[in-house]
């Protein structure tokens, strides 16, 4: 438990300098637009909304780093692939939800001060309850990461060509999946997937709101991709 | 049984093998040359026992215990390998930080004085460093480890001669003082020569021998003389080269020395480790790595 626990330290606190750059980046750019959109429209109008995006695409990096920088280290440091595993699923949760809550303060206070910023929560779910908005933003980013860690594990593992040519597929089933639904599937079953996905995002059919569906869909996801990933890394060699 | 013991292990990539139904064992308390020519199968193999890749057949035991995917082998060996597997953008003293953390028997205080004598800088970044105190660095961190087996991939790779004969006075005195298992894997015969007791000599994936030095260096001698005589000399012996010049011929044997015939020309030398490796390994290049 020790060992797994230095694991962790090692690969959470690798990352908080390049989250640091990260958040100082952002803000600078965030606080220029914000004062020349100010500028510009005397006040009425804020520039930039939804900061969680860049972070959407920080967590997909990290998972990226994830398995890149720390699978090397760690195997160097005699640590074997199942506690690696878990020790960046440990780092991708930690990480996820730090920032989620730097993200839910920040942009809560942002809105409170000026109702045009919004939130990517808020603006879905509203503003009532911070604690969910955590809950969720936490949730959304630890799917972000799973899925870039399995997707590197792959490249990894099949290689440029096969790689491609799966990103190819991919491409190829979701064109295809979109055009069933357009012209070949009935208006019923159209209209049941689209109430179920509402349903996983929370929007219920009576017109309720369930803030837990959401978080509960973007758990399931990630832990899909997580188990790809463990099946994967098992038979990972060092390249 | 307190050994590193590798029972037929085979490994291809695509259509090459790498290791071919390698047999071999590491006895605690020694020290071993793992000599190999370049691409003769030594990295693959430390890869396989550090659980860094999979063997396609075949096993690695430490301690009794399979060493694929055993954390409980996690205290029993450190491989200080050629790669750099260490994050670049961290500080010398960091790495030494966080490898305290992951082993319990590193010393920190034993690295930084060591650090001192190699003169590498702690507060650099890994990136920062050169080629060879890069070496230096991963070298620092494998002599700090107080684990019974110690494995070095090419340890000197990049190192002046002043910090080699370092390395090699600092390794005999660490074994002096807390005997282990360290296996130098190497291509550079000559210079460890005067610090290992056991080679274990790899070419084209196979183990071509593993015997002490002193027996080997006993039983190594090589015969120079007329062409004729050496040949006759040799007939029924294990000779593993020739070197020929005009008419002169110099054969390499290994086995047991007997006395010349009476009246013979012939000379017998004695062979060194150098010798005897190039020999064993043939000519041409490449192997399989």
């Amino acid at each position: 438990m020790n060992k797994l626990k230095s694991a962790v330290l090692y690969e959470y606190l690798t990352k908080t300098r390049a989250m640091g750059i990260f958040y100082l980046i952002q803000y600078l750019i965030t606080a220029l637009i914000f004062s020349i959109v100010a500028i510009c429209t005397n006040g009425n109008e804020i520039g930039s909304n939804a900061l969680e995006f860049s972070s959407v695409v920080f967590v997909s990096v990290i998972g990226v780093l994830g398995y890149k920088e720390d699978f090397k280290a760690l195997l160097q440091n005699g640590y074997t692939r199942k506690y690696i595993f878990w020790s960046t699923v440990c780092m991708f949760t930690l990480l996820a939800g730090t920032m989620a809550l730097i993200d839910t303060i920040i942009g809560n206070s942002l809105h409170y001060f000026n109702d045009n910023y919004f939130t990517l929560y808020g603006s879905l779910y509203g503003y009532g309850n911070v604690f969910t908005n955590w809950l969720w933003l936490t949730a959304l980013y630890l799917m972000f990461c799973s899925l870039f860690y399995l997707a590197v594990l792959v490249i990894n593992r099949v290689g440029k060509t096969v790689s491609l040519l799966i990103g190819v597929g991919i491409s190829g089933i979701i064109l295809l999946v979109t055009a069933l639904f357009r012209f070949v599937f009935t208006d019923e079953i159209v209209s049941k997937a689209a109430e179920l996905t509402m349903k996983a995002m929370g929007f219920m059919s009576d017109g309720t709101t369930n803030f837990f569906f959401p978080i509960l869909s973007f758990l399931v996801i990630g832990a899909i991709f997580g188990i790809g990933s463990y099946t994967v890394i098992r038979r990972t060699e060092l390249k | 049984m307190t050994a590193i013991q590798i029972k037929n292990i085979t490994k291809s990539y695509r259509e090459v093998t790498a290791l071919d139904d390698v047999s071999v064992s590491f006895e605690f308390g020694r020290i071993y040359g793992f000599l190999g020519r370049n691409g003769a199968g030594k990295s693959t193999l430390i890869n396989i026992i550090a659980n860094r890749i999979f063997a396609d057949h075949g096993e690695v035991l430490i301690d009794g215990a399979p060493a694929e995917e055993n954390m409980g082998i996690h205290e029993k060996l450190f491989c200080m390998s050629e790669a750099d597997l260490y994050d670049r953008d961290l500080r010398v003293k960091d790495h030494f930080k966080w490898t305290g953390r992951f082993y319990d028997g590193f010393d920190l205080n034993k690295a930084l004085e060591l650090s001192r004598k190699f003169n590498l800088d702690t507060k650099k970044r890994f990136k920062a460093l050169s080629k060879g105190y890069q070496s230096i660095f991963k070298l620092i961190i494998a002599l700090s480890l107080n684990v019974p087996y110690v494995i070095f991939d090419e340890p000197v790779l990049g190192l002046d001669a002043n910090h080699r004969e370092l390395f090699y006075s600092l390794l005999l005195k660490e074994f002096e003082n807390n005997e282990r298992t360290f296996i130098i894997a190497t291509h550079l015969i000559e210079e460890v020569s005067g610090v290992i007791e056991e080679v274990v000599l790899i070419d084209k994936g196979k183990v071509l021998l593993q015997e002490s030095v002193d027996t080997l260096l006993e039983r190594g001698y090589s015969v120079s003389g007329m062409a004729r005589e050496v040949d006759c000399y040799c007939e029924g012996r294990n000779v593993i080269g020739f070197d020929e010049l005009g008419s002169m011929k110099i054969a390499y044997v290994l086995g047991e020395k007997t006395a010349l015939p009476q009246g013979s020309s012939l000379q017998i030398s004695a062979m060194n480790l150098q010798k005897l490796f190039v020999k064993m390994t043939g000519k041409g290049g490449g192997g399989n790595e």
